[in-house]
């Protein structure tokens, strides 16, 4: 299944954030976000576009900010305190532990619904088991 | 060299002021000419937990407002040789001290001392700016809370803008038979998060309690755990590298034991 992405992911306007972000700092961004560590619990990052997190997302996201619902989020380990995709809210689960899938992944919106998969697809196959 | 040091933490009640009292007494212990200075203006508490308050004649808002000399207002600890304490005012609000005030009064004490520990006021408006202004390192204090974690993360992120680098953790009220039980977050889960490097945990002690409300530090004392996990920092500050106290209590067969059949 070829992945599609938001159209702004072909566009220029990205900004790489070379750093991770604390509780209380926040990026808002009108493009794509890539951000080389984590976004830890308490920081915020908005883009009109896909987000991109090459660390541990635990924080609040909101991608496609502007009302594009084809923006995706992926992270190395998705566990955003709050994910938001254009006008989608989704919350982590209330259980206490969530376990770590080992591998990327991807939330994108499907059929109105914010739906999280293995990145790259079918990468749960690459996985342990 | 004379070194400048914040003890902050953002939250409050982890520990700041009872840290910052040990250190500057362990310090002074290993011979330092160390001075404490109180940036808690308005809710001054480093003089009552060193039995110091009956000393107490100016103040850092005196020496600002030129009130008196900085070396009327420095106050000679009653134990430690080298041990001195700078205190606040406890009449008035953190608007009494500017960053720049505290820079000026940092540079002047380092001519004095070996080192300079800030005991920060909690939060992240003025009083925590001041009381950073003037240092070249930092010490954060939290506890395995999650509360106090978020907040130690929103300093640390204070603190590198400020261009205050690489601050070091401690990690304050640990109770190692919780963590055991997975009930508290574990020393991983909290550098995990932090990324920043561990100067020392100091374990959950009633001892501390004791001492600090009889205006004395728990580092004096050679049989509190909690004494001798703060002495492990003040060296780890002065350079030795020392490994971490295994902080697990009792008897290590019976600690076994009472695992495998279901009470530890």
């Amino acid at each position: 299944m070829a992945l599609q992405l938001s159209q702004d992911m072909h566009e220029p306007n990205t900004i790489l954030i070379q750093r991770t972000l604390r509780s209380g700092q926040s990026v808002c961004y009108n493009g794509n976000v890539v951000i080389l560590g984590d976004v830890n619990p308490g920081a915020e990052v908005t883009a009109a576009g896909n987000v991109v997190v090459m660390g541990i997302l635990r924080g609040t996201i909101h991608a496609g900010a502007t009302g594009d619902d084809t923006a995706v989020v992926i992270a190395f380990r998705l566990q955003p305190t709050q994910l938001r995709i254009a006008n989608h809210i989704a919350r982590s689960p209330d259980e206490d532990f969530v376990a770590d899938p080992g591998h990327p992944e991807i939330a994108r919106v499907k059929d109105g619904v914010v739906t999280i998969e293995a990145f790259p697809p079918g990468g749960e196959r690459q996985g342990k088991n | 060299m004379s070194e400048v040091i914040v003890v902050t933490s953002g939250k409050g009640g982890v520990g700041k002021t009872t840290a910052t009292a040990n250190i500057g007494a362990g310090l002074a212990m290993f011979g330092h000419k160390v001075v404490l200075v109180d940036a808690d203006t308005g809710l001054r508490n480093l003089d009552v937990v060193l039995g110091l308050e009956n000393r107490i004649v100016y103040d850092l808002t005196d020496v600002i407002s030129g009130n008196c000399r900085l070396r009327q207002a420095i106050i000679k600890d009653k134990r430690f040789e080298g041990l001195h304490l700078l205190p606040t005012a406890q009449t008035k609000d953190k608007s009494a001290v500017t960053p720049e005030d505290m820079k000026e009064l940092t540079k002047e004490l380092q001519e004095g001392f070996d080192y300079v520990l800030i005991d920060c006021p909690a939060g992240i408006e003025q009083g925590f700016r001041s009381a950073i202004a003037g240092a070249d390192r930092a010490i954060v204090v939290t506890t395995p809370e999650v509360a106090a974690v978020r907040d130690a993360d929103r300093v640390i992120g204070l603190l590198e803008a400020a261009e205050i680098r690489e601050p070091k953790l401690i990690i304050n009220r640990l109770r190692p038979r919780m963590v055991e039980r997975g009930d508290m977050m574990t020393i991983d889960d909290m550098i995990d998060i932090l990324a920043i490097d561990l100067l020392g945990v100091i374990p959950d002690d009633e001892q501390i309690v004791v001492s600090t409300n009889r205006g004395d530090v728990v580092i004096a004392d050679e049989n509190s755990l909690a004494g001798r996990a703060f002495k492990n920092i003040v060296r780890r500050i002065l350079g030795e590298p020392v490994p971490l106290m295994n902080l697990q209590t009792g008897n290590p067969i019976i600690r076994r034991l009472r695992r495998i059949i279901g009470l530890g």
